[in-house]
């Protein structure tokens, strides 16, 4: 499928294919602006409540790590610190600095959550439920990330401040390198699989019973193995996130590119922080860990046989399930991602362009050439089928 | 008319605009910022064609790279965004006689080759019969860009790094 075709059908959130299966028609013709609108409400129902549930695990995981309470106050255990959070970002006072250039400083905020929202509508959550099944899945995500590093540049220039540019310049800098080794790692489950779209990729990702599965990817063979870590490394630098966090380094530049951000233009920047980093977790598991996948079983096997409103219950029940399976997998990622924010310290400069260049970049490419022989040398099969674990298939 | 029509006359539409305002305007920054919005108004209209790879190789190089390297240049140039980059100097002749040989030119090339501008009938994922065809029969020119952009980042190394010798020597000392 490709965007001319959603355009043309007008999309609904599973692109109309749990409509046809279940047998209720989920877009009915005259709501067709909606079903343009519906897909975006509904990554924006996701993403933003999400990242800032994101925020509040950030504090309280920061807190066990360093034997505090962390947030305990607005609701039970703090749990709607998050809400507090936003509503006193929406009432903090708009500023800017004088010599601002007031245009460029008011869209730079809306770039980066565009470009870091914008992903989410290729990520697959289950069977028939993501945004848009596009050909280009996993191109589309990586190329739709770019407007998150032209945000943050011209957020940081626009706001007239020397640290802001520092930041914003580091942090350009440092998406613009790391995009290659992503691109590198991306690119070998991209071989591996013979195919961009990332629903057909995570389909592939089945325990090899007879369906053509390969099991994850991840196990694939060894090479895709090393170079997901290369992915991990490589996503958590276009995060900005610690270890990689000098764009906002807050004992050198105050908080980097978004220094003279106040009120929601600055909770945009730090919640498309988060949804990043989301995003970048729901591809990690969507391209090498998965899926909705689970070793020894298939979901879309489970046949209750109920009926709901006259159509098969079945569908959303495997859709429920894979849901859950999917977000636990990405829930324990990015408890990796926190881990590991509050337990390393920070890179300097030099340390992560040699890094980027001298180590993720050689070892992404060596893995990519061992992939390519790996599926010259055993048809494609994956190492689980290749050591026979699950039975003699093809 | 349909959906596809419109979503194409507006992307073509804001192409232009943008473009014009990249020429037109005096203020280096924004002439950067509002080709930004040409190049992506240019994908979008590549998407509507049907050709997804296309619009997507299109933001990733353009947006993502050419862009950030031009904003790179500016901002890293002291006072250059305050400079006015038009100046008054009527110089239209020369210009306007090579344009309209480029536009003749190209309505030429346009009414010669014309082909009807169906969106991508069968919508087939392009990026398979792309990759076919550059590493089969424009495996050489694929080949030669690649060893020419090889060059360029050499040149740049070379041209970027100090003195190598007496970085060299220095070092010894």
């Amino acid at each position: 499928m490709t965007i001319a075709d959603l355009l043309s059908s007008g999309f609904s959130i599973a692109s109309n294919t749990l409509g046809n299966i279940t047998g209720y028609l989920l877009i009915p013709p005259p709501f067709f602006v909606f079903s343009f609108l519906s897909p975006v409400v509904v990554i924006l129902l996701f993403a933003m409540p999400f990242g800032g549930i994101c925020t509040y695990l950030e504090r309280k995981i920061s807190a066990d790590f360093q034997e505090r309470v962390g947030p305990n106050r607005v609701g039970p255990i703090g749990l709607l610190q998050f809400f507090a959070d936003g509503i006193k970002m929406f009432l903090k006072e708009d500023l800017a600095n004088k010599n601002a250039d007031l245009l460029v400083y008011n869209i730079a905020p809306a770039l980066v959550t565009a470009g870091s929202m914008g992903a989410f509508a290729a990520v697959p959550f289950a069977k028939h439920v993501m945004g848009a099944n596009l050909d280009i899945g996993v191109f589309f995500v990586m190329a739709i990330g770019s407007l998150v590093s032209l945000g943050i540049l011209l957020g940081a220039w626009s706001s007239e401040n020397k640290w802001s540019l520092l930041g914003g310049v580091r942090a350009a800098a440092q998406i613009v390198s790391y995009e290659i080794p992503l691109g590198i790692a991306v690119l070998t489950v991209v071989m591996v699989a013979g195919t961009m779209n990332i629903g057909d990729i995570v389909q592939m990702q089945l325990w090899p019973t007879g369906e053509g599965g390969h099991f994850w990817f991840i196990f694939h063979n060894p090479f895709v193995f090393i170079n997901f870590f290369v992915f991990f490394i490589a996503a958590l630098a276009e995060c900005n996130r610690t270890p990689f966090d000098l764009a906002e380094a807050e004992s050198e530049l105050v908080s980097g590119f978004n220094t003279e951000f106040s009120g929601m233009r600055f909770g945009l920047y730090a919640l498309a922080e988060f949804i990043d980093v989301i995003m970048f977790c729901c591809v990690a598991v969507a391209i090498f860990l998965g899926g909705w996948n689970l070793p020894f079983v298939d979901i879309s096997d489970i046949q209750t046989g109920w009926k709901i409103l006259g159509g098969n219950a079945d569908i959303l029940i495997q859709a429920l399930f894979m849901i859950i399976v999917f977000m636990a997998k990405v829930c324990a990622l990015i408890f990796v991602v926190m881990w590991i924010r509050w337990t390393l310290p920070r890179l300097r400069v030099d340390q992560l362009m040699s890094l980027c260049w001298k180590y993720l970049i050689p070892i992404g490419l060596f893995n990519l050439l061992g992939a390519a022989i790996w599926m010259m040398a055993f048809h494609g099969r994956g190492l689980i089928e290749v050591i026979g674990l699950a039975g003699g298939h093809h | 008319m349909n959906a596809l029509d419109i979503f194409a006359f507006s992307a073509g539409l804001l192409a232009v605009l943008t473009a014009s305002l990249v020429a037109f305007h005096p203020n280096i920054l924004y002439a950067a910022i509002s080709l930004t919005f040409s190049l992506l108004s240019v994908a979008g209209l590549y998407a509507v064609l049907g050709a997804d790879f296309i619009a997507a190789v299109q933001l990733i190089i353009y947006v993502g790279g050419i862009i950030i390297v031009i904003l790179f240049a500016i901002m890293m140039s002291e006072n250059i965004y305050r400079v006015r980059f038009l100046d008054g100097a009527r110089k239209y002749m020369a210009p306007l006689v090579f344009c309209a040989a480029l536009f003749l030119l190209l309505l030429k090339m346009i009414v010669a080759y014309v082909v009807p501008l169906v969106p991508n009938p069968q919508r087939i994922p392009l990026s398979e019969p792309i990759g076919v065809a550059l590493s089969t029969i424009y495996a050489l020119p694929f080949e030669y860009v690649a060893v020419l952009l090889l060059f360029g980042l050499v040149g740049a190394v070379i041209v970027a790094r100090p003195n190598y010798k007496e970085h060299k020597q220095g070092g010894k000392k």
